[in-house]
């Protein structure tokens, strides 16, 4: 009704920060960590663009190495498989550190609600600081993504004494993943700002109790959404394990069951987490910090299960490029009979390594997730902290709690994404190898029990209890600083 | 003179207390070289304006802040000294708390906020313990209520279970943060007579602050700051007198008539 007394422009816009200081929210807990995000996954896209960029050109100077058309358009899929896993987690990680920022600014929402500000155009304020946050990630992940592309390509020309490669790196190609990163990015943060419809104004008036855990009411579709995405890819794989055994095109149905039932978990991560958090619970015992960091892990759900499922995604897809490649070799072996060529394993495992190198970036990403929402977690937890330190809680279990808070999610994370990489890598390797005969024994179909590469995985459990070890750091700080007088403050 | 507490009949004092915010020009003399002490099984009330000095006296009394100079007693221990760590443990085993608001830990159900510090001591209630506890969830009517989180009690609620974990461990002295101030006055008036209570029944001694004349009508002993000092200090007073004796004193402030001759 407002636009028929011809209400001037901008009459239902927010109020604006003073002019002196407009980007003074950037300095806010979790837009640096939003930054970094979003820097990583467009440095990263730079990255594998120019390296297949630059192989590509190697292959076409190679005389010997005539059609290469096959491979640089396999390499080029590749790519954008890896980059669009990154920005599905950064993603991820965004929209978790957006609902959090907004959960911690409920009550000044509130207030500017009540003076007459729209829940919409409030949504928006979020939305456009998300894609503010966005650009500004994308642009240095792009600068350092390039200069690191070209420092990389000097050296690998000088390295390989190669002549005959020209090979620029400054390319229009390497805004692609800058600007979807930026778009994704904006994009996050109107999907976490989604809180900001739920403040009402009467929140900015007391209410000294807040609700415990969030509800997770009227998402039984998504859930029974999830379910099925799940179910169907489960059957799918398995439909493509058996078919493998016939033709090597098993892998292609099983790929397609993979997509499913992990997109199926990953929506419905609030259904799978919050049972494998509290199992984890469990382990830590009975005591007064286990318990208080038992529920503190399991507080939000929502926000848990997005900060496990993204590095339960880099944890799935590590493995799974580890337990395949291992599985790979133990059915070359069962199919010839013996042992596997020295030299073609060794390719193998160099393969192996450099794809969950490349694939480890998306777990960093989630890392920093991970390390970002547990210092907001207990910046917008210091009155609590302070009543337990008026209470009897020494400085040290603080500090437990804290670590326990964290061990939870990477516990839970990792746990579930062996599983996962584990039924995933042996699934791809037997699906696509399973009807392959070698020699000198021919035998075929074979069928293999996952094999288990025990150093790859060693590594990936010893750097999630660094992760966690590195994670808790700033918020420990943050969280033994807390003085008891704040309890009793405000 | 190596007097202590205890001979005094006192659970908890301090003796020369200062506390400066800031230095020089700006320097704030929260509280002013006080000397006061807290009597065994009493139900003490600190009163006085805001700003007066009464919450950085309870905060200092409590080991939650460090004075300036000065020396303060928990019982027969001097904590000026203390290490955090000996605070905290202190705090856990010998004093008790209630707050005006956010008392409770939202994350635990009632019954584990009133074992908590129990539970942060790795330790289970004797028989005796369990004993008292029973009783106090008994007569502050939590019996039904043990199950639920903080935000599903009413304020007078979680305020009575702020009471039964501040009175578990019976410790030296329980701390009173204007404990009635988020109340309506119906609850306000039934945690004001259950603190009473503990203190009469049960010989526990309380300290709290306030500046709401009711609420401290229902102590044995009145004790009034000002400007960081302490200007008097009456036995059990109705809220008539105490609102009168306050009334005087701003009104002798602002008159520069002595305020203690109004009384």
């Amino acid at each position: 009704m407002s636009s028929t007394v011809a209400a001037p422009a901008g009459v239902e816009r927010m109020p604006r920060p003073a002019a002196s200081a407009p980007l003074a929210w950037l300095r806010e807990r979790g837009m640096g960590a939003s930054i970094l995000v979003a820097a990583i996954s467009s440095a990263f896209g730079a990255v594998l663009l120019s390296a297949t960029g630059y192989i590509a050109a190697l292959l076409r100077a190679d005389p010997f190495l005539g059609d290469s058309e096959m491979l640089a358009f396999v390499l080029s899929i590749l790519t954008a498989l890896l980059v669009g896993v990154a920005v599905y987690v950064a993603a991820i990680v965004t929209a978790n550190t957006f609902s959090t920022v907004v959960a911690g600014r409920t009550r000044r929402i509130a207030l500017l609600r009540l003076i007459g500000a729209s829940a919409r155009s409030q949504r928006e304020e979020v939305a456009r600081q998300g894609l503010v946050v966005g650009v500004i990630g994308a642009a240095i992940g792009l600068v350092v993504g390039t200069a690191a592309s070209a420092a990389g390509v000097a050296l690998a020309g000088a390295l390989l004494q190669l002549e005959g490669v020209e090979y620029g790196v400054v390319q229009g190609v390497l805004l692609i993943p800058a600007v979807i990163v930026a778009l994704t990015t904006w994009a996050a943060a109107w999907v976490g700002s989604r809180r900001v419809l739920t403040v009402t104004p009467l929140q900015a008036l007391g209410g000294s109790v807040e609700a415990s855990h969030d509800a997770l009411a009227g998402r039984a579709g998504r859930n029974a959404g999830a379910i099925a995405l799940f179910l169907a890819g489960g059957a799918l794989l398995a439909a493509g394990i058996l078919l493998g055994l016939v033709t090597p095109l098993g892998v292609v149905v099983a790929f397609v069951g993979g997509i499913l039932s992990f997109t199926g978990l990953a929506v419905g991560a609030t259904l799978v987490m919050p049972p494998v958090l509290r199992l984890v619970g469990r382990l830590f015992g009975r005591s007064a910090t286990a318990r208080l960091a038992a529920e503190n892990a399991l507080r939000y759900p929502e926000r848990s299960s997005r900060m496990a499922i993204g590095v339960v995604i880099g944890v799935t897809l590590v493995t799974m490029f580890a337990v395949a490649l291992e599985t790979v070799k133990a059915v070359i072996a069962a199919s010839s009979g013996g042992e596997i060529e020295p030299e073609f394993a060794s390719t193998i495992d160099t393969f192996s390594a450099i794809m969950m190198g490349l694939v480890g970036v998306s777990a960093v990403i989630a890392a920093v997730g991970l390390v970002n929402l547990l210092t907001i977690g207990v910046v917008q937890r210091r009155r609590e902290l302070g009543l337990l330190r008026s209470l009897g809680v020494s400085t040290g279990q603080v500090r437990v709690m804290v670590l326990l808070e964290a061990a939870h999610i990477t516990i839970a994370a990792v746990v579930t994404g062996l599983v996962l990489g584990t039924a995933y890598g042996w699934a791809g390797a037997q699906s696509l190898l399973g009807s392959a005969a070698m020699p000198p024994a021919w035998q075929s179909p074979t069928f293999v029990a996952p094999a288990l590469p025990w150093i790859p995985l060693a590594i990936i459990v010893v750097a999630t209890a660094v992760l966690t070890l590195v994670a808790t750091v700033i918020p420990t700080r943050l969280a033994t600083r807390v003085a008891p007088v704040e309890a009793l403050a405000e | 003179m190596n007097i202590s507490s205890t001979d005094l009949g006192l659970a908890a004092r301090v003796q020369n207390l200062t506390k400066t915010y800031g230095r020089g020009e700006s320097a704030v003399h929260a509280l002013d070289d006080v000397s006061v002490g807290i009597r065994r099984g009493q139900f003490t009330a600190i009163m006085g304006p805001s700003g007066s000095g009464k919450s950085t006296l309870m905060h200092i009394m409590a080991g939650l802040d460090a004075a300036t100079s000065g020396h303060v007693w928990i019982g027969d221990t001097d904590i000026t000294g203390l290490s955090d760590l000996e605070l905290t443990i202190l705090r856990r085993r010998r004093v008790g708390f209630v707050f005006q608001a956010f008392n409770l830990v939202p994350t635990l159900d009632a019954l584990a906020n009133i074992m908590l510090p129990f539970d942060l001591d790795g330790r289970r209630p004797t028989a005796l313990e369990k004993a008292r506890i029973d009783a106090l969830i008994e007569t502050l009517g939590l019996t039904s209520r043990l199950g639920h989180r903080p935000h599903e009690l009413s304020g007078g609620q979680q305020q009575r279970v702020a009471i039964a974990r501040a009175l578990a461990t019976a410790p030296d002295l329980v701390f009173a943060d204007e404990p009635t101030g988020n109340l309506d006055s119906r609850s306000g008036r039934e945690v004001l007579g259950l603190l009473a209570a503990a203190s009469r029944d049960h010989g526990q001694s309380i300290a709290m602050v306030t500046h709401d004349p009711i609420a401290a009508s229902h102590a044995d002993r009145v004790v009034f700051l000002g400007d960081g000092r302490v200007v008097a200090d009456k036995p059990r007073q109705s809220a008539e007198e105490i609102s009168a004796y306050m009334l005087a004193s701003e009104l002798g402030a602002a008159t520069g008539v002595d305020a203690a001759v109004a009384s």
